[in-house]
Protein backbone atom coordinates (compact mmCIF):
# COMPACT_ATOMS: atom_id res chain seq x y z
CA UNK A 1 0.00 0.00 0.00
CA UNK A 2 1.04 3.55 -0.66
CA UNK A 3 1.68 5.70 2.17
CA UNK A 4 -1.08 7.63 4.08
CA UNK A 5 -2.01 9.53 6.73
CA UNK A 6 -4.22 7.94 9.57
CA UNK A 7 -6.67 9.29 12.05
CA UNK A 8 -9.13 7.71 14.73
CA UNK A 9 -11.95 9.51 14.92
CA UNK A 10 -13.52 9.41 18.49
CA UNK A 11 -17.00 10.67 17.62
CA UNK A 12 -19.28 11.41 14.98
CA UNK A 13 -18.92 14.90 14.97
CA UNK A 14 -14.78 14.15 15.10
CA UNK A 15 -15.07 12.19 12.60
CA UNK A 16 -17.62 14.96 10.61
CA UNK A 17 -14.78 17.64 11.37
CA UNK A 18 -12.06 15.54 9.81
CA UNK A 19 -13.91 14.56 6.69
CA UNK A 20 -15.36 18.47 5.99
CA UNK A 21 -11.12 19.17 6.54
CA UNK A 22 -10.00 17.05 4.39
CA UNK A 23 -12.25 16.35 1.98
CA UNK A 24 -11.68 14.65 -1.05
CA UNK A 25 -8.01 13.86 -0.01
CA UNK A 26 -9.46 12.01 3.02
CA UNK A 27 -11.40 8.32 2.97
CA UNK A 28 -13.31 6.57 5.21
CA UNK A 29 -11.96 3.56 6.93
CA UNK A 30 -15.54 1.20 8.56
CA UNK A 31 -14.41 -2.60 8.36
CA UNK A 32 -11.94 -2.00 5.58
CA UNK A 33 -12.48 -5.56 3.75
CA UNK A 34 -12.91 -3.38 1.05
CA UNK A 35 -10.87 -0.27 1.12
CA UNK A 36 -7.94 -2.29 2.12
CA UNK A 37 -8.43 -4.37 -0.90
CA UNK A 38 -8.63 -0.98 -3.16
CA UNK A 39 -5.79 0.67 -1.22
CA UNK A 40 -3.86 -2.43 -2.11
CA UNK A 41 -4.49 -2.00 -5.75
CA UNK A 42 -3.56 1.55 -5.84
CA UNK A 43 -7.73 2.41 -6.80
CA UNK A 44 -7.63 4.82 -4.70
CA UNK A 45 -4.40 7.03 -3.32
CA UNK A 46 -6.12 8.91 -0.21
CA UNK A 47 -3.87 11.37 1.73
CA UNK A 48 -5.17 10.56 5.15
CA UNK A 49 -7.78 7.48 6.19
CA UNK A 50 -10.05 8.23 8.95
CA UNK A 51 -10.82 5.05 10.78
CA UNK A 52 -14.66 5.32 12.21
CA UNK A 53 -14.79 1.98 13.47
CA UNK A 54 -14.17 2.97 17.13
CA UNK A 55 -17.55 5.04 16.78
CA UNK A 56 -19.80 2.86 18.89
CA UNK A 57 -22.91 5.34 18.40
CA UNK A 58 -22.81 3.83 15.00
CA UNK A 59 -23.35 0.33 16.33
CA UNK A 60 -26.71 0.62 17.75
CA UNK A 61 -29.48 -1.66 16.35
CA UNK A 62 -32.60 -0.19 17.65
CA UNK A 63 -36.44 0.52 17.22
CA UNK A 64 -37.38 4.58 17.50
CA UNK A 65 -40.48 6.25 17.22
CA UNK A 66 -40.23 6.49 13.19
CA UNK A 67 -38.68 3.04 12.76
CA UNK A 68 -35.89 0.68 13.44
CA UNK A 69 -32.52 2.13 13.20
CA UNK A 70 -29.41 0.09 11.82
CA UNK A 71 -25.96 1.95 12.56
CA UNK A 72 -23.72 1.75 9.52
CA UNK A 73 -21.50 0.13 11.57
CA UNK A 74 -22.88 -2.47 12.47
CA UNK A 75 -21.08 -5.62 11.15
CA UNK A 76 -22.73 -8.77 9.02
CA UNK A 77 -21.63 -10.90 12.20
CA UNK A 78 -23.88 -7.93 14.66
CA UNK A 79 -26.80 -8.07 12.14
CA UNK A 80 -27.06 -12.33 12.24
CA UNK A 81 -26.55 -11.85 15.99
CA UNK A 82 -29.39 -8.70 16.78
CA UNK A 83 -32.49 -10.40 18.22
CA UNK A 84 -34.31 -7.38 16.95
CA UNK A 85 -33.13 -8.13 13.26
CA UNK A 86 -33.69 -11.65 13.67
CA UNK A 87 -37.15 -10.95 15.20
CA UNK A 88 -38.71 -8.45 12.81
CA UNK A 89 -36.13 -8.19 9.17
CA UNK A 90 -34.65 -11.96 8.90
CA UNK A 91 -34.22 -11.06 4.82
CA UNK A 92 -31.83 -9.09 6.68
CA UNK A 93 -30.20 -11.88 8.61
CA UNK A 94 -30.22 -14.18 5.19
CA UNK A 95 -28.51 -11.53 3.40
CA UNK A 96 -25.74 -10.88 6.14
CA UNK A 97 -24.85 -14.08 6.30
CA UNK A 98 -24.91 -14.87 2.32
CA UNK A 99 -21.39 -12.48 2.55
CA UNK A 100 -17.88 -14.00 2.03
CA UNK A 101 -17.32 -16.08 5.13
CA UNK A 102 -17.22 -15.21 9.16
CA UNK A 103 -13.94 -12.96 9.05
CA UNK A 104 -15.30 -10.40 6.10
CA UNK A 105 -18.90 -10.62 8.13
CA UNK A 106 -16.88 -9.87 11.40
CA UNK A 107 -15.16 -6.80 10.18
CA UNK A 108 -17.48 -5.57 7.30
CA UNK A 109 -20.18 -3.36 7.86
CA UNK A 110 -23.72 -2.53 6.38
CA UNK A 111 -22.81 1.13 5.71
CA UNK A 112 -19.62 0.09 3.97
CA UNK A 113 -21.30 -2.60 2.06
CA UNK A 114 -23.79 -0.18 0.69
CA UNK A 115 -21.08 2.76 0.29
CA UNK A 116 -19.23 0.26 -2.00
CA UNK A 117 -21.67 0.54 -4.61
CA UNK A 118 -21.15 -2.44 -6.46
CA UNK A 119 -23.99 -4.13 -8.65
CA UNK A 120 -24.00 -7.55 -6.79
CA UNK A 121 -23.92 -6.15 -3.05
CA UNK A 122 -25.92 -8.32 -0.82
CA UNK A 123 -27.50 -5.86 1.48
CA UNK A 124 -29.02 -4.09 -1.31
CA UNK A 125 -32.37 -5.79 -2.40
CA UNK A 126 -34.08 -6.41 0.84
CA UNK A 127 -33.38 -3.33 1.76
CA UNK A 128 -34.47 -1.70 -1.52
CA UNK A 129 -37.92 -4.03 -1.00
CA UNK A 130 -38.46 -2.90 1.88
CA UNK A 131 -37.89 1.01 0.91
CA UNK A 132 -35.12 1.63 3.22
CA UNK A 133 -33.88 5.67 4.09
CA UNK A 134 -30.21 6.49 5.21
CA UNK A 135 -29.29 9.20 7.18
CA UNK A 136 -26.23 11.26 5.66
CA UNK A 137 -23.93 13.65 8.05
CA UNK A 138 -21.82 16.35 6.92
CA UNK A 139 -20.39 19.72 8.35
CA UNK A 140 -23.73 21.48 7.06
CA UNK A 141 -25.96 18.27 8.97
CA UNK A 142 -27.87 15.87 8.52
CA UNK A 143 -30.32 14.94 6.04
CA UNK A 144 -32.07 11.84 5.08
CA UNK A 145 -32.91 10.35 1.74
CA UNK A 146 -34.23 6.99 0.37
CA UNK A 147 -31.41 4.24 -0.19
CA UNK A 148 -32.21 4.07 -3.77
CA UNK A 149 -30.89 7.29 -4.13
CA UNK A 150 -27.45 6.83 -2.27
CA UNK A 151 -26.64 4.60 -5.34
CA UNK A 152 -25.47 6.15 -8.87
CA UNK A 153 -23.50 4.01 -11.33
CA UNK A 154 -21.03 0.91 -10.23
CA UNK A 155 -18.69 1.90 -7.22
CA UNK A 156 -20.12 5.86 -7.26
CA UNK A 157 -22.72 6.78 -4.29
CA UNK A 158 -24.40 10.10 -4.53
CA UNK A 159 -22.36 10.57 -1.54
CA UNK A 160 -20.09 13.93 -1.74
CA UNK A 161 -16.47 14.07 0.06
CA UNK A 162 -17.20 15.17 3.93
CA UNK A 163 -20.40 13.10 4.14
CA UNK A 164 -20.80 9.96 6.62
CA UNK A 165 -23.34 7.40 6.21
CA UNK A 166 -24.80 7.39 9.57
CA UNK A 167 -27.58 4.93 9.59
CA UNK A 168 -30.05 3.10 7.64
CA UNK A 169 -33.84 3.31 8.61
CA UNK A 170 -37.05 0.76 8.23
CA UNK A 171 -39.91 3.10 8.39
CA UNK A 172 -42.57 2.11 10.78
CA UNK A 173 -45.00 1.11 8.65
CA UNK A 174 -42.98 -1.44 6.76
CA UNK A 175 -41.67 -3.34 10.21
CA UNK A 176 -44.12 -5.61 9.88
CA UNK A 177 -44.01 -6.60 6.12
CA UNK A 178 -43.19 -9.88 5.14
CA UNK A 179 -40.05 -9.69 3.08
CA UNK A 180 -37.14 -12.28 1.90
CA UNK A 181 -33.83 -12.25 0.16
CA UNK A 182 -32.51 -14.77 -2.07
CA UNK A 183 -29.11 -14.96 -3.58
CA UNK A 184 -27.52 -17.50 -6.35
CA UNK A 185 -23.40 -17.63 -6.63
CA UNK A 186 -20.97 -19.92 -7.97
CA UNK A 187 -20.41 -21.46 -4.47
CA UNK A 188 -22.22 -21.48 -1.02
CA UNK A 189 -20.02 -19.67 0.57
CA UNK A 190 -17.37 -16.66 -0.27
CA UNK A 191 -19.14 -16.11 -3.53
CA UNK A 192 -20.10 -13.31 -5.03
CA UNK A 193 -24.01 -13.10 -6.18
CA UNK A 194 -24.32 -13.68 -9.82
CA UNK A 195 -27.93 -11.99 -9.39
CA UNK A 196 -29.63 -11.60 -5.71
CA UNK A 197 -32.69 -10.80 -5.30
CA UNK A 198 -35.14 -9.16 -2.06
CA UNK A 199 -39.33 -9.05 -2.27
CA UNK A 200 -41.72 -7.89 0.33
CA UNK A 201 -45.52 -7.37 0.42
CA UNK A 202 -48.74 -6.90 2.65
CA UNK A 203 -51.29 -9.02 2.16
CA UNK A 204 -54.67 -8.18 1.81
CA UNK A 205 -57.35 -10.81 1.63
CA UNK A 206 -55.18 -12.91 0.29
CA UNK A 207 -54.21 -10.47 -2.34
CA UNK A 208 -50.66 -8.71 -3.04
CA UNK A 209 -50.78 -5.46 -1.53
CA UNK A 210 -47.41 -3.10 -2.23
CA UNK A 211 -45.23 -5.58 -3.51
CA UNK A 212 -41.70 -4.61 -4.02
CA UNK A 213 -38.99 -6.59 -5.86
CA UNK A 214 -35.30 -5.29 -5.94
CA UNK A 215 -33.21 -7.40 -8.45
CA UNK A 216 -29.27 -6.99 -7.71
CA UNK A 217 -25.84 -8.01 -9.89
CA UNK A 218 -28.27 -7.60 -13.07
CA UNK A 219 -27.95 -3.78 -14.15
CA UNK A 220 -25.45 -0.73 -13.13
CA UNK A 221 -26.90 -0.79 -9.07
CA UNK A 222 -29.59 -2.68 -7.08
CA UNK A 223 -32.93 -1.81 -9.36
CA UNK A 224 -36.60 -2.59 -8.38
CA UNK A 225 -39.19 -4.08 -11.17
CA UNK A 226 -41.74 -2.48 -11.34
CA UNK A 227 -43.91 -4.13 -14.37
CA UNK A 228 -43.99 -6.99 -12.25
CA UNK A 229 -44.67 -5.66 -9.20
CA UNK A 230 -47.70 -3.78 -11.07
CA UNK A 231 -48.68 -7.11 -12.20
CA UNK A 232 -48.62 -8.51 -8.72
CA UNK A 233 -50.83 -5.20 -6.86
CA UNK A 234 -54.19 -6.17 -5.84
CA UNK A 235 -53.87 -10.16 -7.47
CA UNK A 236 -54.63 -12.64 -5.39
CA UNK A 237 -51.51 -14.47 -4.17
CA UNK A 238 -50.66 -18.14 -5.45
CA UNK A 239 -47.49 -19.74 -6.98
CA UNK A 240 -48.79 -19.29 -10.50
CA UNK A 241 -48.77 -15.27 -10.20
CA UNK A 242 -45.16 -15.87 -8.45
CA UNK A 243 -44.02 -17.46 -11.67
CA UNK A 244 -45.53 -14.96 -13.99
CA UNK A 245 -44.08 -11.73 -11.36
CA UNK A 246 -40.28 -13.53 -12.12
CA UNK A 247 -41.14 -14.05 -15.78
CA UNK A 248 -41.67 -10.08 -16.33
CA UNK A 249 -38.85 -9.34 -13.87
CA UNK A 250 -36.61 -11.14 -16.25
CA UNK A 251 -37.15 -9.12 -18.76
CA UNK A 252 -36.91 -5.75 -16.77
CA UNK A 253 -33.06 -7.04 -15.51
CA UNK A 254 -30.18 -5.95 -18.09
CA UNK A 255 -27.52 -8.33 -17.21
CA UNK A 256 -24.04 -8.71 -18.77
CA UNK A 257 -22.25 -11.50 -19.33
CA UNK A 258 -18.76 -11.88 -17.85
CA UNK A 259 -16.56 -14.78 -16.56
CA UNK A 260 -18.78 -15.79 -13.79
CA UNK A 261 -22.19 -15.79 -15.79
CA UNK A 262 -23.46 -15.06 -18.96
CA UNK A 263 -26.32 -12.95 -19.64
CA UNK A 264 -29.70 -15.41 -20.44
CA UNK A 265 -28.09 -17.38 -17.42
CA UNK A 266 -28.85 -14.07 -15.39
CA UNK A 267 -32.09 -13.48 -16.81
CA UNK A 268 -33.11 -17.05 -16.31
CA UNK A 269 -31.82 -16.96 -12.50
CA UNK A 270 -33.95 -13.60 -12.05
CA UNK A 271 -36.77 -15.83 -12.82
CA UNK A 272 -36.07 -18.45 -10.42
CA UNK A 273 -35.09 -15.77 -7.83
CA UNK A 274 -37.88 -13.87 -7.64
CA UNK A 275 -40.65 -16.92 -7.60
CA UNK A 276 -38.46 -18.28 -4.64
CA UNK A 277 -38.46 -15.03 -2.56
CA UNK A 278 -41.84 -14.03 -3.27
CA UNK A 279 -42.61 -17.59 -1.65
CA UNK A 280 -40.35 -17.30 1.62
CA UNK A 281 -42.06 -14.15 1.94
CA UNK A 282 -45.34 -15.39 1.90
CA UNK A 283 -44.61 -18.64 3.95
CA UNK A 284 -42.87 -15.93 6.59
CA UNK A 285 -46.23 -14.19 6.95
CA UNK A 286 -48.03 -17.42 7.60
CA UNK A 287 -45.55 -19.09 9.89
CA UNK A 288 -45.67 -15.32 11.71
CA UNK A 289 -49.82 -15.53 11.85
CA UNK A 290 -49.20 -19.08 13.05
CA UNK A 291 -47.09 -17.57 16.08
CA UNK A 292 -49.36 -14.99 16.79
CA UNK A 293 -52.56 -16.79 16.66
CA UNK A 294 -50.99 -19.75 19.12
CA UNK B 1 3.40 6.82 12.11
CA UNK B 2 1.03 5.36 14.12
CA UNK B 3 1.54 4.21 17.59
CA UNK B 4 -0.34 0.86 18.30
CA UNK B 5 -0.17 -0.59 21.84
CA UNK B 6 -2.24 -4.30 22.28
CA UNK B 7 -2.39 -7.07 24.15
CA UNK B 8 -1.39 -10.31 21.80
CA UNK B 9 -1.41 -13.86 23.45
CA UNK B 10 -2.14 -12.77 26.94
CA UNK B 11 0.84 -10.06 26.50
CA UNK B 12 1.20 -6.42 26.14
CA UNK B 13 2.95 -5.24 23.28
CA UNK B 14 3.93 -2.02 21.62
CA UNK B 15 4.98 -1.04 18.22
CA UNK B 16 5.76 2.09 16.58
CA UNK B 17 4.61 1.33 12.53
CA UNK B 18 4.10 3.60 9.33
CA UNK B 19 -0.20 3.57 8.93
CA UNK B 20 -0.23 1.48 5.64
CA UNK B 21 1.02 -1.50 8.29
CA UNK B 22 -1.44 -4.14 7.84
CA UNK B 23 -2.32 -6.23 11.28
CA UNK B 24 -0.61 -8.96 9.71
CA UNK B 25 2.60 -7.29 8.71
CA UNK B 26 2.91 -6.36 12.34
CA UNK B 27 2.23 -9.32 13.81
CA UNK B 28 4.73 -11.47 11.28
CA UNK B 29 7.49 -8.19 10.93
CA UNK B 30 7.49 -6.31 14.21
CA UNK B 31 6.21 -9.05 16.77
CA UNK B 32 8.07 -12.25 15.06
CA UNK B 33 5.04 -13.94 15.04
CA UNK B 34 5.04 -16.00 12.05
CA UNK B 35 1.96 -18.40 12.87
CA UNK B 36 -0.37 -16.25 10.99
CA UNK B 37 0.57 -16.44 7.07
CA UNK B 38 0.31 -14.18 3.75
CA UNK B 39 -1.60 -16.44 1.36
CA UNK B 40 -3.58 -14.05 -0.88
CA UNK B 41 -3.27 -10.57 0.60
CA UNK B 42 -7.27 -9.55 -0.20
CA UNK B 43 -9.44 -11.91 2.08
CA UNK B 44 -10.17 -14.55 0.31
CA UNK B 45 -7.85 -17.42 1.70
CA UNK B 46 -8.10 -17.18 5.61
CA UNK B 47 -4.58 -18.11 5.95
CA UNK B 48 -3.92 -14.80 7.83
CA UNK B 49 -6.88 -15.32 10.48
CA UNK B 50 -6.61 -13.98 13.71
CA UNK B 51 -8.70 -13.62 16.80
CA UNK B 52 -9.60 -9.85 17.51
CA UNK B 53 -11.66 -9.28 20.56
CA UNK B 54 -13.24 -13.06 20.17
CA UNK B 55 -13.87 -12.47 16.76
CA UNK B 56 -11.67 -14.51 13.77
CA UNK B 57 -11.16 -11.61 11.00
CA UNK B 58 -8.45 -11.49 8.27
CA UNK B 59 -5.39 -9.89 9.37
CA UNK B 60 -4.28 -8.50 6.26
CA UNK B 61 -7.61 -6.77 5.88
CA UNK B 62 -7.00 -4.89 9.08
CA UNK B 63 -4.54 -1.99 9.64
CA UNK B 64 -2.07 -1.85 12.51
CA UNK B 65 -4.18 0.55 13.97
CA UNK B 66 -7.71 -0.69 13.68
CA UNK B 67 -6.18 -3.25 16.30
CA UNK B 68 -4.63 -1.27 18.89
CA UNK B 69 -6.19 -1.32 22.43
CA UNK B 70 -7.76 -4.84 21.14
CA UNK B 71 -6.88 -8.15 22.60
CA UNK B 72 -5.16 -10.52 19.28
CA UNK B 73 -4.78 -13.80 19.52
CA UNK B 74 -2.19 -16.16 17.12
CA UNK B 75 -1.81 -19.38 16.70
CA UNK B 76 1.15 -18.88 19.17
CA UNK B 77 -1.04 -18.51 21.63
CA UNK B 78 -3.43 -21.49 21.60
CA UNK B 79 -0.73 -24.08 23.29
CA UNK B 80 1.62 -24.25 26.32
CA UNK B 81 4.89 -25.73 26.41
CA UNK B 82 3.23 -28.88 28.04
CA UNK B 83 -0.22 -29.14 26.46
CA UNK B 84 -1.30 -28.69 22.82
CA UNK B 85 -4.78 -27.39 23.24
CA UNK B 86 -7.45 -29.55 22.31
CA UNK B 87 -8.18 -28.34 18.71
CA UNK B 88 -4.78 -29.19 17.84
CA UNK B 89 -4.98 -32.65 19.31
CA UNK B 90 -7.92 -33.48 17.91
CA UNK B 91 -6.37 -32.25 14.14
CA UNK B 92 -3.04 -34.06 14.88
CA UNK B 93 -5.29 -37.38 15.90
CA UNK B 94 -7.17 -36.80 13.18
CA UNK B 95 -4.69 -36.24 10.29
CA UNK B 96 -6.38 -33.13 9.51
CA UNK B 97 -3.44 -31.50 7.67
CA UNK B 98 -0.93 -32.34 5.51
CA UNK B 99 1.47 -29.05 4.27
CA UNK B 100 -0.38 -27.36 7.42
CA UNK B 101 0.10 -24.00 5.59
CA UNK B 102 -4.02 -23.31 6.19
CA UNK B 103 -3.72 -25.01 9.15
CA UNK B 104 -3.28 -21.44 11.95
CA UNK B 105 -6.02 -19.97 10.37
CA UNK B 106 -8.15 -23.09 10.18
CA UNK B 107 -7.37 -23.82 13.54
CA UNK B 108 -8.04 -20.53 14.67
CA UNK B 109 -11.72 -19.88 12.84
CA UNK B 110 -12.34 -23.33 14.51
CA UNK B 111 -11.40 -21.54 18.07
CA UNK B 112 -13.79 -18.59 17.39
CA UNK B 113 -16.41 -21.64 16.47
CA UNK B 114 -16.03 -23.34 19.26
CA UNK B 115 -15.70 -20.80 21.83
CA UNK B 116 -19.35 -19.81 20.95
CA UNK B 117 -20.43 -23.51 20.11
CA UNK B 118 -19.50 -26.52 22.16
CA UNK B 119 -21.84 -28.46 20.20
CA UNK B 120 -22.01 -27.27 16.41
CA UNK B 121 -23.64 -29.40 13.52
CA UNK B 122 -21.77 -30.22 10.14
CA UNK B 123 -23.42 -27.27 8.79
CA UNK B 124 -22.07 -24.91 11.27
CA UNK B 125 -18.43 -26.52 11.20
CA UNK B 126 -18.44 -25.58 7.63
CA UNK B 127 -20.28 -22.26 7.55
CA UNK B 128 -17.25 -21.54 9.96
CA UNK B 129 -14.32 -22.54 7.84
CA UNK B 130 -15.85 -21.67 4.83
CA UNK B 131 -13.64 -18.43 4.65
CA UNK B 132 -10.05 -21.01 5.12
CA UNK B 133 -9.21 -22.51 1.56
CA UNK B 134 -6.89 -25.61 1.48
CA UNK B 135 -5.06 -26.77 -1.49
CA UNK B 136 -3.89 -29.88 0.13
CA UNK B 137 -7.06 -32.03 2.20
CA UNK B 138 -10.54 -31.98 0.85
CA UNK B 139 -11.76 -30.29 4.03
CA UNK B 140 -13.46 -33.73 5.56
CA UNK B 141 -11.03 -34.58 8.20
CA UNK B 142 -10.73 -31.46 9.52
CA UNK B 143 -14.56 -30.85 9.77
CA UNK B 144 -14.12 -34.77 11.81
CA UNK B 145 -11.17 -32.98 13.50
CA UNK B 146 -13.37 -30.30 14.89
CA UNK B 147 -16.32 -32.36 15.80
CA UNK B 148 -13.60 -34.66 17.54
CA UNK B 149 -12.49 -30.98 19.16
CA UNK B 150 -15.42 -29.93 20.37
CA UNK B 151 -15.96 -33.63 21.98
CA UNK B 152 -12.76 -32.92 24.01
CA UNK B 153 -13.94 -29.23 24.99
CA UNK B 154 -17.31 -30.42 26.19
CA UNK B 155 -15.40 -33.45 28.04
CA UNK B 156 -12.57 -31.35 29.46
CA UNK B 157 -16.14 -28.36 30.78
CA UNK B 158 -17.49 -31.42 32.16
CA UNK B 159 -14.94 -32.77 33.94
CA UNK B 160 -14.05 -29.38 34.90
CA UNK B 161 -10.62 -29.94 35.36
CA UNK B 162 -9.17 -28.22 38.09
CA UNK B 163 -5.19 -28.03 36.70
CA UNK B 164 -6.51 -25.55 34.36
CA UNK B 165 -5.17 -25.69 31.01
CA UNK B 166 -3.37 -22.50 30.37
CA UNK B 167 -4.55 -20.15 27.52
CA UNK B 168 -1.18 -18.80 26.96
CA UNK B 169 2.17 -19.68 26.02
CA UNK B 170 5.12 -18.05 27.64
CA UNK B 171 7.60 -17.38 25.18
C1 LIG C 1 -13.18 -12.12 0.73
C2 LIG C 1 -14.30 -11.14 0.57
C3 LIG C 1 -15.58 -11.60 0.30
C4 LIG C 1 -16.63 -10.69 0.16
N1 LIG C 1 -17.86 -11.20 -0.11
C5 LIG C 1 -18.91 -10.35 -0.27
C6 LIG C 1 -20.22 -10.86 -0.54
O1 LIG C 1 -20.45 -12.07 -0.64
N2 LIG C 1 -21.22 -9.96 -0.70
C7 LIG C 1 -21.03 -8.61 -0.60
O2 LIG C 1 -21.99 -7.86 -0.74
N3 LIG C 1 -19.79 -8.09 -0.33
C8 LIG C 1 -18.73 -8.93 -0.17
N4 LIG C 1 -17.48 -8.43 0.09
C9 LIG C 1 -17.27 -6.97 0.08
C10 LIG C 1 -17.17 -6.28 1.45
O3 LIG C 1 -16.70 -7.15 2.44
C11 LIG C 1 -18.48 -5.73 1.94
O4 LIG C 1 -18.99 -4.84 0.99
C12 LIG C 1 -18.38 -5.03 3.29
O5 LIG C 1 -19.66 -4.89 3.85
C13 LIG C 1 -17.73 -3.67 3.19
O6 LIG C 1 -17.82 -3.04 4.46
P1 LIG C 1 -16.55 -2.45 5.20
O7 LIG C 1 -17.05 -1.93 6.50
O8 LIG C 1 -15.48 -3.44 5.26
O9 LIG C 1 -16.20 -1.26 4.21
P2 LIG C 1 -14.84 -0.46 4.01
O10 LIG C 1 -13.90 -1.29 3.23
O11 LIG C 1 -14.38 0.12 5.29
O12 LIG C 1 -15.40 0.73 3.11
C14 LIG C 1 -15.93 0.50 1.82
C15 LIG C 1 -16.19 1.86 1.15
O13 LIG C 1 -17.25 2.54 1.80
C16 LIG C 1 -16.80 3.78 2.36
N5 LIG C 1 -17.49 3.87 3.65
C17 LIG C 1 -17.52 2.90 4.62
N6 LIG C 1 -18.32 3.27 5.64
C18 LIG C 1 -18.82 4.50 5.31
C19 LIG C 1 -19.71 5.40 5.97
N7 LIG C 1 -20.28 5.12 7.15
N8 LIG C 1 -20.01 6.58 5.34
C20 LIG C 1 -19.46 6.89 4.13
N9 LIG C 1 -18.62 6.07 3.48
C21 LIG C 1 -18.29 4.88 4.05
C22 LIG C 1 -15.30 3.68 2.41
O14 LIG C 1 -14.69 4.92 2.32
C23 LIG C 1 -15.00 2.80 1.21
O15 LIG C 1 -15.00 3.57 0.05
C24 LIG C 1 -16.40 -9.31 0.26
C25 LIG C 1 -15.12 -8.85 0.56
C26 LIG C 1 -14.07 -9.74 0.72
C27 LIG C 1 -12.71 -9.24 1.04
S1 LIG D 1 -3.80 -13.61 3.27
FE1 LIG D 1 -5.43 -12.73 4.35
S2 LIG D 1 -7.13 -13.80 3.58
FE2 LIG D 1 -5.51 -14.53 2.31
S1 LIG E 1 -2.93 -28.59 4.57
FE1 LIG E 1 -1.90 -27.72 2.86
S2 LIG E 1 -3.12 -25.97 2.48
FE2 LIG E 1 -4.25 -26.98 3.96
Amino acid sequence: MKAFGYVSAKDVAHAVALLGEHGAKAKILAGGTDLLVELKHAVHNPEIIVDISRLSELKTIAVADDGLHIGALATHGDIMNSSIIRDMFPAMVDAAHSIGAAQTRNLGTLGGNLVTCVPSMDSGPALIALEALVTVASSAGRRQMPLGELFVSPRKTSLKPGDLLVDIVIAKQNLSKPAAFEKFGLRKGQALALVNVGAAFFIDKGNFLCPRIALGAVAPTVIRAPKAEAYLEGRKISAEAMAEAGRIAATEAKPISDFRASADYRRDLVAVLVKRALASAQARAAAKQKELAA
Amino acid sequence: MTDVTMTINGQTRSASVPPETTLLQLLRENFNLTGAKLGCDVGDCGACTVIVDGQAVNSCLMLAGQADGRQVLTIEGLASREHLHPIQKAFENSGALQCGFCGPGVLLSAKALLDDNLDPSTQEIRDALSGNLCRCTGYTKMIEAVQEAARLLREESRTQLTHARPEVATP
